[in-house]
């Protein structure tokens, strides 16, 4: 109990501090889906140019993807930009989340199928690294 | 590629069964044969066979021409394909092929069901095609005078009424030379066997009821021989595809059994007669099993050897070799038992190869030696390999406990110059069994 | 290309799937009648003990004469089965699609494993394809249906290999590959593929026939 005030100020406070620090940085240079949860990989990682994407898709709302939660369900109104996916999204989720990966190819593919537009194959995303 | 219609052998039965047919009557009793006699299994090995090739070395006609038209498969689809595809509208032409084939190059012998992993009994779509035929009034001269003459006589080789008791009287006589209280008991009500044989054994092979006689009498069994129509085990009429004639001559047999009241049939060293007796006619009169218990001589012979009731002054010294008959072999599983008794009958036997099971056919049984001079050399000439196969084992005497095998061995031992002779299990006991004074 | 992709993997797919699934059902039910209406005399002899020891010896390499007398066929036809059913059913790819859109998941092989089962499978239906071409016997009996069910598995399995390792266009390939896919499963009742379904009945029944009423071995 003695802790509470540290966790419930400074606690945020670092948090939004480093994921705005880190989020900028995402942003301009990310060129794959962050990989960085998984144990291992058994694709390469899926390409994804941040912003390039969004400029080309002309998205401006972060909450397309950048979505909250309610009630156990996806809420577009809540805009959760700067918070890792992997925060919410585990890869190994309980009964009743959306797992990580499972996350990911719904959020690309199903959007890229809705749209009509992008990649929705296997190998059109999972490309192995350029040399 | 050679097909059977580049091998047309021209026989009078057919040549004339065709002349009478038009497609559309062809397409009729095509479609009612399908709709009346075939079900899920006629429906299922036509629908699913991959046609993967593995059956062709099965068949001794492929393994001695060679010829891809002599497969299994390439019989069906030359013959149930062809009129499956073409709903049975065919011209006549085409079921003079399709009993050419079904006839005389497919002895119906089953070995091909070791070779099909999907369990394609191509035997039975051949007999399918045969029953068609049958129907169409295509059939080979030679066998189908067999079916008239069971159709007529009840047996299969025209032997008249009287003729039957004279024959096994006589021979009754003969032998009371050698066996002075030898009977052949007549119409025995109650005796523990009836024998049956086939009706070339009257007709002509008669030293073969003498030798049976023989045996009974030193291992003083109770049996007896019907005087009567029934007493033919034969039934050509199963493989001309005259399943009515077949099944009347099965249940004058069996009711003749039944009528003597006995215990159960034996019966003679022939394989179709068994497989008839045993395996077809009964389901045809809507018995599971035959109402009557069934024992094949190989059998028979194996009992009276356990039972000590064969003596024997010598073995049999020369080397010896078995052929298994398909019918008493895939059809009754006998391997055992005709080796057991070979083996208490000789010195030495030497195993052909493949055997058992897998033996390779005599090329005569299915009704094919009885399709006549015509195609004999079709027959002989498709058995190379079971030639080869003799000659291989290097002995000169072969045991045959099958009437069709004996004709069709002889054939080729002949024709291949092998230098052998057949015997029966019957032939090798009255030679070497203590004969009662 | 997208719109076909979508229909390919959803609509088809479940299409697909009910084809294929209620489509055995009904080959197998109604055979099943059949057999019992017309082929009663034959259906009296099944017996399963027999007919399970004859699928055991029909089930494994070599374990029958037909195998053992035809060992290319053997080999090749045993790696062709497995790899068939083993490749597709634990493929990553099928499994994120069912995983993605309907939270089924299930363990997946290595992509490399997958992947070379999947080329044992396309070289299969390269030696069935020269076995079909060049070995007198089978020629002999191959009809043009039997080319379109060697297509037909041929197809998918080459179509996949390809849209793996990202040969062509990968969207035509993947969908090119869904869609055959489609078509060999809704095949597989109405054609000779059909052998999946009935091929253990019709060795069991023969098994049955000669393990009961004659005593001797099927294999």
């Amino acid at each position: 109990m003695k802790r509470l005030p540290f966790t419930r100020l400074l606690l945020p406070a670092l948090a939004v501090l480093l994921l705005t620090a880190s989020g900028a940085f995402a942003q301009q240079d990310m060129t794959h889906v962050p990989t960085e949860a998984f144990k291992k990989l058994t694709r390469p990682p899926a390409a994804f140019a941040h912003d390039a994407h969004n400029e080309k898709a002309g998205l401006t709302d972060c909450t397309a993807c950048h979505h909250g939660e309610k009630d156990g369900k996806r809420d577009p109104a809540s805009d959760t930009a700067g918070i890792p996916c992997a925060d919410c999204h585990a890869v190994a989720a309980k009964a009743g989340k959306t797992p990580l990966e499972r996350a990911f190819h719904l959020q690309c593919m199903g959007c890229h199928l809705t749209q009509k537009k992008g990649p929705v194959t296997c190998g059109d995303c999972h490309k192995p690294a350029a040399k | 590629m050679k097909t059977i219609a580049d091998r047309l052998i021209e026989d009078e039965g057919l040549r004339r069964g065709v002349g009478r047919l038009t497609p559309e009557k062809i397409q009729k009793v095509f479609k009612e044969l399908v709709a009346g006699e075939c079900g899920a299994r006629m429906k299922t090995y036509m629908e699913t066979c991959v046609r993967c090739g593995m059956c062709a070395k099965a068949c001794h006609y492929y393994m001695s021409h060679k010829d891809p038209s002599y497969t299994p498969v390439a019989k069906v689809s030359q013959t149930m394909w062809r009129l499956f595809d073409a709903d049975g509208k065919v011209d006549p032409e085409v079921i003079y092929q399709c009993a050419q084939v079904a006839y005389t190059e497919c002895n119906l012998c089953r070995r091909c069901i070791h070779y099909c992993p999907l369990g394609i009994d191509t035997g039975y779509i051949i007999s399918v095609v045969r029953r068609l035929c049958h129907k169409l009034g295509v059939t080979p001269q030679y066998i189908q005078d067999t079916a008239h003459s069971h159709s007529a006589t009840m047996n299969q080789m025209w032997v008249k009424d009287d003729e039957w008791p004279d024959t096994l009287q006589w021979q009754e006589e003969e032998s009371r030379e050698e066996f002075p209280g030898l009977r052949i008991p007549l119409d025995v009500e109650g005796a523990d066997f009836m024998y049956s044989v086939i009706a070339p054994e009257p007709k002509f092979r008669t030293q073969l009821i003498y030798q049976a006689a023989a045996i009974f009498h030193a291992a003083g069994v109770s049996w007896t021989m019907p005087s009567t129509p029934g007493w033919d085990n034969s039934n050509m009429a199963m493989f001309s595809g005259d399943s009515e004639i077949m099944a009347r001559v099965e249940r004058a047999h069996y009711e003749t059994a039944q009528r003597l009241r006995v215990k159960r049939i034996v019966m003679g060293e022939c394989g179709h007669a068994f497989r008839a007796v045993y395996d077809v006619a009964n389901r045809w009169l809507g018995w599971k099993y035959h109402p009557v218990p069934v024992v094949h001589s190989v059998e028979f012979f194996w009992e009276l050897i356990q039972q000590g009731r064969i003596k024997l002054t010598h073995k049999y010294a020369d080397p010896v070799t078995i052929h298994d008959p398909c019918n008493i072999i895939r059809g009754r599983g006998l391997m055992d038992k005709l080796r057991e008794v070979v083996h208490f009958l000789c010195e030495n036997v030497v195993e052909m190869s493949p055997n058992r099971e897998h033996n390779y056919c005599c090329c005569a049984g299915g009704g094919v030696i009885n399709c006549g001079p015509p195609f004999k050399n079709v027959r002989i000439v498709g058995n190379s390999i079971k030639a080869e196969q003799l000659k291989a084992t290097g002995v000169h005497t072969l045991v045959a406990p099958c009437h069709n095998c004996h004709g069709g061995l002889e054939d080729i031992i002949s024709k291949f110059g092998l230098n052998m002779h057949t015997k029966f299990l019957g032939d090798l006991i009255y030679e070497l069994m203590e004969k009662p004074e | 290309m997208h719109a076909l992709y979508d229909l390919a993997v959803g609509p088809l797919a479940w299409l697909a799937f009910a084809v294929f699934i209620l489509g055995s059902i009904y080959r197998l039910m109604s055979m099943r009648a059949l057999a019992l209406k017309k082929d009663a005399a034959f259906v009296a002899y099944i017996s399963w003990p027999h007919a399970i020891r004859s699928l055991l010896h029909w089930v494994t390499p070599f374990g029958a004469l037909g195998w053992r007398e035809n060992p290319g066929v053997t080999i090749v036809t045993f790696l062709f089965h497995i790899c068939l059913f083993v490749a597709p059913l634990f493929l990553m790819g099928h499994i994120v699609l069912f995983d993605t859109f309907h939270g089924w998941s299930w363990p997946a092989l290595p992509d490399g494993v997958a992947d070379t089962l999947s080329i044992v499978v396309v070289a299969a239906c390269a030696y069935f394809l020269w076995r079909r071409l060049s070995v007198p016997e089978v020629r002999f009996v191959t009809r043009s249906h039997d080319w379109l069910v060697l297509a037909l598995v041929g197809a998918t399995f080459l179509t996949g290999v390809l849209a793996y390792h990202r040969i062509g266009d990968n969207l035509f390939m993947t969908t090119l590959h869904v869609l055959c896919g489609e078509a060999m499963l809704v095949a597989i009742p109405f054609t000779r593929l059909s052998h999946m379904l009935f091929g253990f009945f019709s060795r069991g029944y023969i098994a049955s026939e000669f393990g009961s009423v004659r005593f001797a071995k099927d294999w």
